[in-house]
């Protein structure tokens, strides 16, 4: 079917978000808790876009919208400025610190906002990308607790959570960079729990976690052997090789 | 016929040019460490092997990948990775057998031979064909069981 976006007619899919239409066709829409792997959160409301659906007009996050019929979307106007720079200032107040938060600020055209209370410890936005991470990989091991002003992520009764494997994954998609983990001597640290690191058996080297190693073990049998890094996983790789060309003069 | 890559140890001159082409394609820089192929060498014995993703069949790391963004692609004929879908987890790396992904957390991407969309840089750039794209038409691909059969009795021999 054909949507306008921007006053551009453009072709987009049934059921298919405002946001994938847009991205395919070269149109800009801010977002903060979008992630193509976890779609679906919407709770951070920066991708709001005016459409005109049956003759009404709304506001609607886009990255969770699905086009089910031939709509007009406005991606930028004077309200969607406003909303944005409205959730913009709120979102400083609570990371002011975070890069991409910075980031968005000076390209949304918002100056620091005081009026509130900064918290300039925080870093999280509380959106959620790193709990639907972990949902994922299907170990479970951080939610959002508390509600309302206490509401935070964390471990069950912030204790070690058990079901963690210490994979960063939580760390890797969050947008501001809020989750730490720290690598040292043989041991990874995430969510307060203590991981240690398997030792490759030909170099030494830390390359994952026990609980990584159990987790890939459960996942693909025991035939599969995970005793090495992956340098020299490879290294053992071309010594086979190296084997066969001597023994058969390939 | 869909193309397949083709190593051959024999031919490797070492020059590690491979590596330099890719990671250029890729990164635009010119580092070895970002490359997606490894030219590993034994200078003794005149023998290097370059080694690629082997674009699994059964790929452990596609089992492995919990959003789909490790998938195998039917028409490159590979196992791609899209860095869109990807959250970071790292258990591919762990999950390969041969070792052959990595990781950049500067760039947080996994470093992997995604076949350059059909048209090998590493391929264009070697001197000695030692590293070949070609159609794996019935001859061939007869030809390559036959010699993965003979590998497989030299690696367990091996191990």
């Amino acid at each position: 079917m054909e949507i306008i976006i921007d006053g551009k007619k453009v072709e987009a899919q049934y059921g298919e978000t405002i946001l994938e239409a847009a991205k395919r066709n070269d149109v800009y829409i801010p977002t903060l808790c979008h992630s193509e792997a976890l779609p679906g959160l919407a709770t951070c409301r920066l991708c709001m876009v005016e459409i005109v659906e049956n003759g009404v007009t709304k506001r609607v996050a886009s990255c969770s919208y699905p086009i089910q019929s031939e709509i007009e979307v406005v991606t930028d106007n004077e309200k969607l400025r406003r909303i944005r720079k409205t959730l913009l200032k709120l979102y400083y107040t609570m990371a002011p610190n975070s890069e991409m938060i910075r980031k968005l600020m000076e390209q949304q055209d918002v100056r620091e906002f005081n009026r509130c209370k900064v918290d300039t410890e925080n870093k999280c936005t509380l959106c959620g990308l790193c709990v639907k991470a972990c949902e994922t990989m299907g170990t479970n091991a951080i939610y959002t607790v508390f509600r309302g002003a206490a509401k935070k992520v964390g471990t069950p009764f912030d204790e070690p959570s058990e079901p963690c494997i210490g994979c960063g994954a939580c760390a890797s998609v969050c947008p501001t960079n809020a989750i730490e983990y720290l690598e040292e001597n043989g041991t990874r640290a995430i969510w307060g729990k203590t991981f240690k690191m398997v030792q490759c058996k030909a170099c030494g080297k830390y390359f994952a976690t026990e609980e990584e190693i159990a987790y890939l073990y459960q996942k693909l049998g025991d035939d599969i052997d995970i005793k090495k890094c992956e340098t020299c996983r490879k290294k053992a790789n071309a010594n086979r090789f190296i084997a066969a060309i001597k023994a058969e003069g390939f | 016929m869909a193309k397949i890559l083709m190593v051959q140890p024999s031919k490797c001159a070492s020059c590690r040019n491979c590596e330099l082409a890719c990671s250029f394609a890729h990164e635009g820089v010119f580092n070895p460490n970002k490359s997606r192929v490894h030219a590993l060498v034994w200078e003794r014995l005149g023998l290097g092997v370059p080694l690629m993703c082997m674009h699994c069949d059964d790929a452990p790391c596609v089992e492995v990948c919990m959003t789909g963004a490790l998938h195998r692609d039917e028409e490159a004929n590979g196992v791609l990775w899209d860095k869109d879908k990807c959250i970071g987890c790292k258990l591919c790396i762990s999950a390969c057998p041969f070792g052959n992904a990595s990781y950049d957390s500067e760039t947080k991407s996994v470093i992997k031979c995604d076949l350059c969309g059909g048209d090998p840089e590493c391929v264009k750039f070697c001197p000695n064909e030692a590293i070949e794209y070609k159609e794996a038409d019935k001859g061939m691909l007869t030809k390559k069981a036959m010699y993965a059969e003979k590998f497989k009795k030299i690696f367990e021999e091996v191990e």
